[in-house]
């Protein structure tokens, strides 16, 4: 909003600023293991929080990932969450994480879940008069890892394409797994179907490039200035496959 | 790393040391152009065309000036039409009667504030009867084309512009050594490609500015971000028919230019808003209006043919060359014709064949940008080289070795080549670097992954273009040194202090840096084409010359001695050898002031210009400049390193290693970061930046967009290599060094590029698509 | 052009601070305009090249993008606040020993940015250097000598005897 008032951009007529209300920063880990984190918590502490481990490291990760340092003080889950800009990074590693979007308004306080929330560029479910306050992360299970894989032309870009992977992987096989698409269309997108043939398999690259399949078809890439929408298709089943085995390799420190 | 502190320095050449201005630069006190206030100092803020081109029939500004706050606004209807421009005149201070890109200047506005000032600037409104563009060459010189200058013939030009065949062409130069087609003939093989590049934004950080100033007896000054206050003063001379008298053109610190800054833009205008409200009037541009107003290296498409013996040596070369200049001249014709002058590359060829051509276009003007079109041609130049080296079966560096230009050697048009360092860079870096041990045994890429080395050697010049500086002896035996020349930030204040100090025997803090200033200092055409410590650091030699005689003269007669006797000693003192007697330079000021014999002021001056004569048949720039008077030459050579990912077609630079020959480094650390600044620079425009047009307009006008490089996108070692073979002009064997680092990574990474992918793409930048799409379906990249 | 205005009071430098201004005005604004500390630089007014950066209560953040309202009774740090009594702050000491600066424009950014670095990670690896600065832009220095000169001056500030530290700190 300032950079579009620098910019000489008509100035809205009246802001409202939600850094002196109480309750909104900050992180907690609830018995179950469920984890809240509130609006306005800055990028920055979510990339600092090593409690985000396992199946919502992808959260920390994205956190990690956004733009720059400075940038990283200032912005916060829950502006970037109502902003809901295509490029970004945090909508598409909570739709991998299964969160649900806590939103207060004049009729009260409701739960959104992330897969219901991102309708279209720069469009969300809030409603007039609604703010975020904060977003619910699932109890990880002890056997998930999680990754955020964010593909840029230069460091501190937006996503040209961004992947995001939460696995759960138990006896050789794969027990539960979603991924989440980014920067490859309106909002960040899942295609379930393909999320559940994966389970039972053993992620090998046969069985992940028919996931990745479903999901250049499903997606509706862009062309712009990171890459044409061509581009896109393309290089989206490698960095699928990357995403799921650094999510597996997680544990072991080992990226590619 | 050596640490010096400044105030310890002595023996000041060769020596590394900060900038004489670092410490302002890190506390913030430094003042750049933005920074400045005056009393009553008002903001100027500029309305640009929306359309690419077309007829102005009026404006409509009363809604601007009825705003509060708002003290003048001016339109091309206020001006006579006067044109500027360093090699061809067609620009005005504001569009007169027609636009000719989206973004060009129309109106300005001052107003008490930037905001008000740029408010109202938006309430502008322009009638324009739009006319037909034409947004790339092959529109610009079709038949029926729309003309952008009528009047191109009647512009002055300081070139002959007669070989032009269609109206939007601006130039048409040939250079041509021996017979091409007998060279093609003899030759076993020969490679005929087409290189394209892409325009690149200058991108220093501090966005043009200029702040005007009028006084009681009607005499301008003009504080501008600017690389040539003597360009400033005659481009607002020129303009706005103001005698240079009554224009004084200074600047404060100036956040970088890279070429982008040496012709005026925004000077003009803030003069004109100055001396119409009375007051003085401040314009800085916002980043997008940089982007869209100022100026843009040339886009250029390069056909190149190299003809060779099976043996690899070199035989024939032709190139013809199209340089995109956009909608006004600026230096475009200049830039053509270097990059023809450097179209054999530091090779032997017998046969040579370089056409250029320069054409108009309704988009934003390319002018002069770190490299003036060599980059552009040495490009395709050592690409080409690498892919006949596989095609021949001769390793890259063996194959460049065999066909080295030498000293003595001559270059084409005839200049001899007065030294080169350049075998030593190239065994510098290919030892650095492994090169024939890679050769032999590549490094094995992870997974998923491809490594590869690439060379390039660069030539170029330091410009020689006129000089003069002047030396004084102050009281205390100190000097000031007055040059002229502005320091972009790139180090002249120090290095040339350094020169001046060494030329006395002096430390550095003895030498007191005059500011660049058209009133006060002595001609200097501009800081650019690498010629600052080369042409200066001449006349500076020239300068502490005279200062010496004179002060020696002085000596011999305050020590009744012979002149032959004495001897210059350090820290300012003249004495006579095997004794100890001496007199401090504060002395002999002090004889040369008060005393009747004692001869007056101690003053040197020096003045450089090249004088070779000019054969009209035989020249650079058609009829402009003989080929002995466009410069020293200068030689490097790189390698780079690169890895390539397989899924996405990223490349990044894992290393680089830079060897340049620099003459003498005055102050190495200071030759060290240019050219690691001067590499990262190409690899911008090697791998990241392109400024993209949609018709007219240009799509990108931001660092969101428009991607230079930051500090992740670096290697983490740029080993910068210096090597010095003493020029025999200069009085302590110096080059320049701007310009080589960037030409040298434009050409180096694309090879590397090559190595590693095992295809190639032949148009810049390469990016991810780019690449990708070379990968896997053998894509140049030309058409994409 | 009616605006709402307001009295902004906070800390710069050290100093109370109290300046009349409209609300809509940017931190970076009002530190230029109205109290001439003009070390943060408009490289760009979006955010996006670093020349802004200064200190919030000890947090790097672009001052550009920053409504100067929002730091009502906060503690602003900018690059002019980091000497003392004209020596230099160890940061910016390397910054001229390393022969870092060139035309000068990103360096108060960038040397905020290392400030607040080396305040938060006194033993910086060269990632953690490039990581902290990644949003500094410099066109001039191809950033080696930049990441060397923030080397140095944590390795001074380690090897550093206590009354050495004390003269040297980091200092935001």
């Amino acid at each position: 909003m300032v950079a579009g008032m620098n910019a000489g951009l008509p100035k809205p007529s009246q802001v409202v600023s939600l850094q002196d209300i109480p309750g909104l920063r900050g992180m907690i880990v609830e018995a179950d293991g469920a984890v809240r984190i509130a609006a306005m918590t800055v990028h920055a502490a979510v990339a600092a929080e090593s409690r985000l481990a396992g199946g919502l490291a992808v959260v920390r990760e994205a956190a990690l990932q956004i733009a720059h340092p400075a940038i990283r003080n200032m912005g916060t889950l829950g502006g970037s969450l109502a902003d809901a800009d295509p490029n970004a990074d945090y909508p598409c590693a909570l739709l991998a994480a299964g969160a649900d979007i806590e939103l207060a308004g004049p009729r009260g306080r409701r739960i959104c879940p992330v897969d219901a929330f991102f309708l279209g560029r720069f469009t969300t479910a809030l409603a007039a008069g609604e703010i975020i306050v904060g977003v619910k992360l699932p109890p990880p299970a002890l056997e998930e890892t999680s990754t955020y894989l964010k593909f840029s032309r230069v460091d501190g870009d937006y996503a040209t394409v961004s992947v995001a992977v939460r696995v759960g992987w138990r006896d050789g096989a794969c027990t539960a797994i979603r991924i989440a698409l980014g920067s490859c269309g309106g909002t960040p997108i899942r295609v379930p179907s393909a999320e559940r043939a994966l389970v039972g398999t053993k992620l090998d690259v046969a069985a992940l490039r028919i996931a990745a399949g479903a999901y250049v078809a499903a997606c509706d890439p862009p062309s712009d200035f990171r890459g044409t929408a061509d581009y896109r298709r393309m290089i989206i089943p490698g960095l699928l496959e990357r995403a799921v085995r650094n999510a597996l390799n997680a544990d072991r420190g080992i990226r590619s | 790393m050596n640490l010096v502190n400044v105030n310890k320095v002595d023996g000041a050449v060769g020596l590394t040391m900060s900038r004489l201005e670092a410490w302002e630069k890190a506390n913030g006190a430094a003042i750049f152009t933005e920074d400045m206030v005056l009393a009553g100092m008002l903001h100027g803020a500029l309305a640009l065309s929306k359309v690419a081109h077309a007829r102005i029939l009026g404006y409509e500004i009363s809604a601007a000036l009825a705003l509060p706050g708002v003290k003048a606004v001016l339109t091309g209807d206020d001006f006579e039409p006067r044109y500027m421009g360093l090699v061809v005149k067609d620009e005005t201070v504001l569009a007169k009667s027609k636009v000719r890109y989206i973004g060009e200047p129309v109106a300005a506005v001052a107003a008490v504030d930037a905001e008000t000032a740029r408010a109202a600037a938006r309430l502008i409104e322009v009638i324009y009867e739009e006319l037909p563009a034409v947004f790339t060459i092959e529109q610009a010189v079709a038949a029926h084309a729309p003309v952008l200058h009528e009047d191109f013939d009647s512009y002055f030009k300081i070139y002959d512009a007669s070989t032009r065949r269609t109206p939007n062409e601006l130039a048409l130069s040939t250079l041509r050594r021996g017979d091409i087609v007998q060279g093609f003939a003899e030759s076993d093989v020969i490679l005929d490609q087409v290189y394209e590049t892409s325009a690149q934004y200058h991108a220093y950080l501090e966005p043009a500015a200029a702040l005007a100033s009028v006084d009681g007896r009607g005499k301008v000054t003009v504080w501008s971000s600017t690389q040539s206050v003597f360009r400033t003063q005659a481009n607002v001379h020129e303009s706005l028919g103001i005698p240079m008298a009554k224009i004084r053109a200074v600047s404060p610190r100036v956040g970088g230019g890279f070429g982008g800054k040496s012709e005026a833009m925004v000077q003009p205008i803030a003069v004109a808003l100055a001396m119409k409200t009375g007051r003085p009037v401040r314009i800085a541009l916002s980043r997008e209006e940089d982007m869209t107003a100022m100026r843009s290296r040339h886009p250029v498409r390069t056909r190149i043919r190299t003809g060779a013996k099976r043996d690899g040596t070199f035989v024939a070369r032709a190139i013809e060359t199209w340089f995109d200049g956009g909608a006004y001249a600026d230096d475009t014709a200049a830039v053509m014709n270097f990059a023809l002058f450097f179209g054999t590359g530091p090779y032997r060829f017998d046969h040579v064949d370089l056409v250029g051509h320069a054409v108009y276009t309704n988009k934003l003007r390319a002018g002069a940008f770190r490299g003036f079109g060599n980059p552009q041609v040495t490009f395709a130049s050592e690409c080409q080289i690498d892919d006949l080296a596989a095609e021949l079966g001769i390793d890259p560096v063996d194959l460049r070795l065999k066909n080295l230009v030498h000293a003595g050697d001559r270059w084409i048009g005839g200049q001899v080549v007065a030294t080169s360092g350049l075998e030593e860079c190239i065994e510098k870096v290919a030892t650095a670097s492994r090169w024939r041990d890679r050769a032999a045994k590549p490094v094995e890429a992870p997974d998923g992954k491809r490594r590869g080395l690439g060379i390039a050697l660069t030539a170029h010049i330091s410009g020689f273009l006129s000089t003069s500086a002047i030396v004084r002896l102050a009281e205390d035996g100190s000097v000031s040194l007055n040059t002229g020349a502005v320091d972009l930030g790139q180090g002249s204040d120090t290095a040339l202090a350094q020169m001046c100090a060494a030329g006395l025997g002096l430390t550095v803090d003895a030498v007191n840096v005059v500011a660049a200033d058209t009133d006060a200092s002595p001609y200097n055409s501009g800081t650019n084409a690498s010629r600052v410590t080369y042409m200066v650091g001449r006349a500076i030699g020239q300068a502490t010359d005279v200062v010496r005689e004179k002060m020696f003269k002085l000596a011999a007669d305050m020590l009744e001695c012979n002149l032959a006797d004495l001897e210059l000693r350090p820290g300012g003192f003249i004495g006579v050898e095997g004794t100890d007697h001496s007199v401090s330079f504060a002395q002999i000021a002090a004889k040369s002031i008060w005393f009747a014999d004692g001869g007056g002021p101690v003053i040197g001056t020096g003045s450089v210009m090249h004088n070779e004569p000019l054969d009209p048949k035989h020249t650079l720039l058609a009829g402009f400049l003989s080929f002995d008077n466009v410069g020293a030459l200068t030689f490097g050579a790189q390698v780079v390193d690169v890895e390539i990912d397989e899924t996405t077609g990223k490349v990044d630079v894992v290393e680089a290693w830079c060897a340049h020959d620099v003459g003498r480094a005055i102050n190495p650390g200071a030759v060290e970061g240019q050219i690691q600044g001067g590499f990262v620079q190409g690899l911008g425009y090697a791998l990241t930046e392109e400024m993209v047009w949609d018709g007219g307009r240009l799509t990108n006008p931001s660092f969101k967009h428009y991607k230079i490089p930051s500090s992740l996108d670096v290697p983490y070692a740029i080993h910068a290599m210096i090597v010095e073979v003493a020029d025999p002009l200069h009085p302590f064997g110096a080059k320049g060094i701007g310009e080589p680092p960037l030409i040298g990574a434009a050409a180096a990474i694309p090879n590397a590029i090559a190595a590693a992918a095992g295809a190639r793409v032949r148009k810049l930048p390469v990016t991810p698509e780019r690449m990708l799409r070379a990968l896997r379906f053998g894509a140049d990249g030309v058409d994409v | 052009m009616s605006t709402d205005r307001t009295t902004l009071s906070f800390h710069v430098n050290g100093d109370p601070q109290a300046v009349a201004i409209p609300i809509h005005r940017t931190l970076l604004e009002v530190l230029r305009d109205e109290l001439a500390l003009t070390g943060a630089k408009k490289g760009c007014n979006t955010g996006t090249c670093g020349a802004c950066n200064v200190l919030v209560d000890d947090v790097m953040i672009r001052s550009c993008l920053r409504l100067a309202v929002s730091v009502a009774e906060c503690k602003v740090t900018t690059v002019e606040g980091l000497a003392r009594n004209g020596m230099a702050s160890a940061v910016q000491q390397a910054f001229l020993d390393a022969g870092a600066i060139q035309c000068g424009f990103c360096m108060t950014g960038m040397i905020v940015s290392a400030s607040a670095l080396l305040a938060q990670n006194p033993a910086p690896t060269r990632d953690e250097i490039r990581i902290a600065i990644s949003g500094n832009l410099c066109r001039c220095s191809g950033y080696v000598k930049v990441v060397d000169a923030i080397e140095l001056a944590a390795s001074r500030f380690r090897q550093g005897n206590a009354a050495e530290a004390a003269a040297m700190e980091i200092r935001i």
